[in-house]
């Protein structure tokens, strides 16, 4: 089982991209142990060379023509999925700026 | 007005006793006077006026037209991590409390298309994470006979929806038995069809190789008819299955062939927790089966202890991965502080410090499960352990050709009961979880109560694509209990 530490849930909460006050970092790591104790089950289980089941059906990949299709607009002609953005730029989404 | 069926409905129009209006405007009353906290949105004017053309339909057929329209001028209540195109869409969550999506969900589409009217959005665990409706940005659902009870989740908000005749039956999703412990909490019939069966598209994922979207009824037959709408290939759902659907309402309503009906009980599903009441009462169901002429057989599914732990690393991984196009860029609701930010990791930093503490537990744990060092001894193990688990089933039916069960180890609890302690809310899935990372069919049908008066569910689960088989040995089970 991996040592859970606090250093750890930070390094894991900055991977997924959250802020973590110092209160949830105290929580989430005892959590963590007890989830990833009871999670350590797994280990006992003799899996030998079983191949792994990443989904429930065997479905393949299903191929289609590559064919362009208009976006849906709004009553403007506007693309609608720019309308609820939460901020928009001619045709973009807007983010601040982000390179120095 | 309180019908048990939409068949029920359908025979009021035709008889000139209810119009669809009405129907639909006693349901926005009904809803307006509740309590519950069960819907996040109410679509009054667009319900209206979907009545009002499905009466206008009814008025030109003479009657209603039930062949080209199965579901005309029904009501339903829609779970709010389904698309509808102009209609505020939350997941339950801050995060997109403000978001109105540019398109519908398939499954919405196709039953108002097949003439039904949504009422609005109905309230859920925040992301499908939950167990009892707690853990909704917009305060949790009553359960809909008892006070201070939740109704179990994360499909609450639909179970009391239906419970409480707040709809005449509602859509929900079920990732790890979100459709069928609800269900059983709030005394509703709940299917979680075979994976692959119903579309996800438009469906706000969780875990995407779990989640399958089903009907949640006041009765069996409903569930059936619900089914019939929505399943089938999508093409904007490359999961979805190509197998010809069949016709699962008349097929719901055909007898069971009782003689060669052999019925597993597996020996692994009364161990440890359940309630002396559940066990009395669904063995009491079995015996009901028995009597029908159905053969009890006992199994084994030998893996069942280790399917919370599979779940929880499929489940949470899977959701960490989801979950990062959550981030506020081309919708949902982005933080005060993000236009003053530091750099690109800062942005989606303060952007996603508005996801509810179970959401954030769980992108913790699955990005942990996935990251590098860890990936085999957890993900990798827990997909192994998933197919072993998948062949305990396959061998179970060579032995039966349907599972019978409890739903959940305990009936409904108090608000706050469990809400501490997240592992022994997640032990509570154990006896759902299993049709989920096999892609089995399952049900959840009334069987019962306890001292308190709280209903339990019977659970019943087929080999993949044996929808039917569940659903008309349910719809038997619960004619001839009555």
């Amino acid at each position: 089982m991996a040592e859970v530490n606090e250093t750890l849930t930070r390094k894991v909460a900055d991977l997924a991209r959250l802020y973590l006050t110092d209160e949830e970092v105290t929580l989430y790591t005892t959590q963590m142990k007890t989830t990833l104790g009871y999670v350590d089950l797994l280990s006992k289980v003799d899996v030998g060379n079983v191949e792994p089941m990443y989904h429930p059906l065997e479905i393949e990949t299903p191929m289609r023509e590559d064919v362009v299709r208009p976006s849906p607009v709004d009553e403007n002609g506007k693309p609608k999925v720019l309308k609820h953005a939460p901020e928009t730029l001619y045709d973009g989404f807007k983010v601040p700026p982000i390179i120095g | 007005m309180n019908f048990h069926k939409i068949s029920e409905i359908h025979d009021a129009f035709d008889a000139k006793k209810l119009s669809s209006t009405e129907l639909t405007k006693d349901y926005l009353n009904r809803i307006k006077a509740s309590k519950h906290n069960a819907y996040l949105t109410v679509l009054e004017d667009r319900a209206l006026k979907q009545a009002k053309q499905a009466d206008e339909l009814i008025a030109k057929a003479g009657k209603a037209p039930r062949d080209t329209h199965p579901l005309v001028g029904i009501p339903l209540g829609i779970k709010d991590l389904l698309t509808m195109d102009g209609v505020r869409t939350t997941s339950a969550s801050k995060m997109l409390e403000n978001y109105i999506p540019p398109y519908t969900a398939t499954a919405v589409d196709r039953l108002e298309k097949a003439g039904a009217i949504s009422l609005g959005k109905l309230n859920m665990d925040e992301f499908a994470m939950g167990g009892s409706n707690e853990n909704s940005a917009f305060g949790p659902v009553m359960h809909p006979t008892h006070d201070g009870y939740v109704p179990g989740g994360s499909s609450g908000g639909s179970a009391t929806a239906v419970g409480a005749d707040l709809c005449v039956a509602a859509l929900g999703s079920d990732t790890g038995g979100s459709i069928r412990l609800p269900a059983s909490y709030c005394g509703i019939v709940g299917l979680k069809p075979t994976y692959g069966r119903i579309s996800r598209y438009g469906l706000i994922a969780f875990s995407s190789s779990l989640d399958q979207i089903g009907p949640m009824t006041k009765s069996v037959e409903d569930s059936a008819l619900l089914l019939q709408v929505m399943a089938g290939h999508d093409p904007l759902d490359s999961t979805t299955s190509p197998k010809p659907t069949e016709s699962f309402y008349a097929e719901s309503k055909k007898e069971p062939d009782w003689k060669n009906l052999r019925i597993g009980v597996p020996k692994e599903y009364w161990v440890q927790g359940i309630s002396p009441e559940i066990e009395k009462s669904v063995r009491e169901g079995l015996k009901w089966f028995e009597s029908k002429g159905a053969k009890l057989v006992d199994i084994s599914l030998p893996h069942t202890p280790y399917c919370v732990s599979v779940y929880y690393i499929v489940a949470v991984s899977e959701a960490s991965s989801n979950l990062a196009r959550i981030d506020g860029v081309r919708f949902g609701v982005r933080h005060p502080d993000s236009k003053q930010v530091e750099d690109i990791a800062d942005f989606y930093k303060k952007i996603r410090s508005n996801f509810g503490p179970e959401v954030k537990r769980r992108i913790i744990l699955g990005t942990f499960a996935l990251s590098s060092g860890y990936y085999d001894a957890y993900f990798r193990k827990a997909c192994q352990v998933r197919r072993l688990m998948k062949q305990d089933f396959d061998a179970a039916f060579q032995k039966c050709d349907v599972i019978a069960s409890p739903v959940s180890p305990s009936t409904a609890f108090k608000i706050g009961e469990k809400a501490a302690d997240p592992l022994k809310m997640y032990l509570n899935d154990i006896l759902t979880i299993p049709a989920n990372l096999c892609g089995l069919p399952g049900l959840s049908v009334p069987c019962g109560s306890d001292a308190k008066n709280l209903p339990i569910g019977m659970q019943l689960v087929g080999p993949q694509f044996q929808d039917s088989r569940i659903l008309s040995l349910a719809n038997a089970f619960e004619k001839g209990r009555k």
